[in-house]
């Protein structure tokens, strides 16, 4: 086996594509590519937005139903009160699902910009 | 509790961890193995590694701990731990890996086209993990008395020294099978004996349960403002946690990078089921801990308390081993991605320089342990946050997803987070529990005004918004081109 020494990569070098330039990079930087760069980042930015406010909302809708309703602290399943398994376990799966659904609409955004680049 | 049980969970765990790690060394042989494991690992993996890091002293002790205190108030931990994971997927887990950085200060030096932009990054970032370092190092030195007897400096010492050994040997390559392997010890430890006490206890439904919602502290509930602060700082804290962030550098895709994190949120959240039961089970049968001020002990105690005898001990050395791997895999974690932003900036980034700021960033936290009290875990994890969030989460959303940021800027954002975040912290702990809730919690306030900073002052010097700034943004956001799998098989 032979030894390699190891040393750090300079940072500016690392940065710094050492790829190919592609003629998709090259649709990249016209003004046509930037527009539908600018238009990615845009659709992810807003689903980004839309998914966390979503689940901001439920955890405020939570807040006030205990607030409001003081008797759930009160309700038991199981013997457990109500509030400690929502707040316990139930939030657990809406967040999973708010992120499985982030990550396939994500993917749709990402795939919809390479069909249009793609196509050109 | 048997000392000859805690001490010999301790050792099962440390000889495990090194063993790991030296299997992990004969794979790693470049400089890209050494540091990010040649971006190679499968998500699975990866994911396991995540979740073994993040889950600190804060998780697997603190919070059953706060439970048993504050009661409901303290689910909200859990919840903004996990949470905090979902953000980081929404803003920054794709283009964050396709930055190509290894490091947070990396990042904002390639984004920003700027020198002190990085050197301020860095502070910030050694700050953020010697402050998460020492509660690991106050758990491990709790958990060594309680369960063996001796002092708690044995058990902070004896965690730096095995984190040294392992990291200064075989760099990431090992901590990711490390950090995996840990994650399952983990979950492990805390699921077996609290499936087995409630089966024990319960006898399956009894209504004994019912006594959950009692207050054995009778302190007062938090206000919305505390609950308000508290998420705010686990939401946005997260994302900027530098041990965190460079295992996102381990996959080989952003599209990767998204499938790795929920798995995390799965991991995660199976997780904290468990200390969430260790808490209600704390809260029915030991209520005396909470009076006794020794919380955090509850999840090391329990199985001794409840069945006593073999069976007892056996739990009790299970609960110790998990207890162990949580300090080992969050310090280890925090040591190689402050060596390596030490490394690179201080020591000209050459592996004896990694080594010896491995040394460094282990040791100086282990002084801060020795000369500070250990205040509720969870409590003193979750402050870490707040700092965070005040000042790395700006500079990364910004930088991230806004074409204005300046790097006077983002400097002055991260000035402005760190003096007012730092300075409620501070002046908090010298006022003690009179302290008022602004200033114990400060996210809410530190947050925002960090981000406003950051904005008018990018505004206001919007010619110092590098060129390259299109071109970078391109790169963060464009899906990579099937290369990548290539790359993967490499």
């Amino acid at each position: 086996m032979t030894r390699v020494r190891v040393t750090a990569p300079q940072p500016a070098a690392r940065i710094a594509p050492k790829r190919p330039y592609h003629s998709r990079e090259a649709a990249e930087d016209s003004d046509v590519g930037q527009v539908f760069v600018r238009s990615l980042i845009r659709s992810q930015l807003r689903l980004a937005v839309v998914v966390a406010s979503g689940f901001l909302l439920v955890l405020a809708a939570y807040g006030s139903m205990v607030a409001l309703v003081p008797e759930l602290a009160k309700m038991r399943i199981f013997g457990i009160p109500v509030n400690w398994i929502i707040l316990g376990a139930a939030l657990y799966p809406v967040i999973g699902l708010s992120a499985w659904l982030y990550n396939r609409s994500a993917a749709r955004n990402e795939a919809r910009y390479r069909d249009l680049v793609e196509d050109k | 509790m048997n000392p000859a049980v805690g001490l010999a969970a301790f050792l099962g765990v440390a000889l495990a961890t090194a063993a790991i790690g030296f299997y992990g060394v004969r794979i790693s042989r470049t400089t890209g193995d050494f540091y990010v494991a040649s971006r190679t690992v499968r998500p699975w993996w990866n994911a396991s590694a995540i979740g073994g890091e993040y889950l600190s002293a804060a998780s697997f002790l603190g919070v059953a701990g706060l439970i048993l205190l504050t009661g409901t108030d303290a689910l909200w931990f859990p919840v903004g731990y996990t949470a905090g994971y979902l953000m980081l997927l929404l803003f920054v887990a794709a283009p964050l890996r396709r930055s190509g950085a290894y490091t947070i200060p990396d990042f904002t030096e390639a984004r920003l086209e700027s020198k002190a932009v990085r050197r301020v990054t860095s502070l910030v970032v050694v700050a953020v993990g010697w402050l998460y370092i020492v509660p690991q190092l106050q758990g491990a030195g709790l958990t060594i008395r309680i369960s063996t007897g001796l002092p708690s400096w044995v058990g902070s010492i004896a965690v730096v020294a095995v984190v040294c050994v392992t990291v200064v040997a075989g760099g990431m390559r090992s901590i990711t099978f490390v950090q995996a392997f840990q994650y399952w010890l983990k979950l492990t430890a805390l699921a077996v004996p609290v499936v087995f006490l409630l089966l024990n206890q319960t006898g399956g439904g009894s209504p004994v349960l019912a006594e959950a919602s009692s207050n054995p502290t009778g302190l007062p509930a938090a206000g919305l403002y505390q609950t308000v602060s508290l998420l705010v700082a686990l939401l946005f804290g997260t994302l900027g946690l530098p041990h965190v962030l460079v295992r996102f550098y381990t996959n080989p895709d952003g599209q990767s990078a998204r499938r790795t994190t929920l798995i995390v949120l799965g991991l995660l959240s199976v997780f904290y089921l468990f200390p969430t039961a260790s808490g209600l089970l704390g809260r029915v049968f030991a209520p005396e801990l909470a009076r006794n001020g020794r919380p955090d002990a509850l999840v090391l105690l329990l199985p001794g308390k409840l069945l006593g005898g073999v069976p007892g001990d056996l739990l009790s050395a299970l609960v110790v081993a998990g207890a162990f791997a949580a300090f080992l895999s969050t310090t280890s974690g925090l040591v190689v991605s402050l060596a390596g932003v030490i490394s690179q900036d201080l020591l000209g980034g050459s592996v004896r320089g990694f080594r010896a700021a491995a040394l460094l960033a282990a040791v100086v936290p282990l002084a801060f342990a020795f000369t500070t009290d250990s205040m509720a875990l969870a409590g003193s994890v979750g402050l870490v946050f707040a700092f965070t969030a005040s000042t790395i989460c700006p500079v990364l959303l910004l930088g991230i997803w806004w074409r204005g940021l300046s790097d006077t800027g983002a400097i002055a954002g991260m000035l402005t987070g760190a003096v007012l975040c730092g300075g409620a912290l501070v002046s908090s702990t010298i006022i003690g529990s009179a302290a008022p809730g602004w200033l114990a919690q400060p996210a809410a306030w530190t947050v925002p005004t960090a981000f406003g900073v950051m904005v008018l002052v990018s505004r206001a010097t919007k010619h110092r918004v590098p060129g390259t700034v299109t071109r970078l943004m391109t790169r963060l956001h464009v899906p990579e081109r099937p290369v990548a799998t290539e790359r993967r098989l490499r």
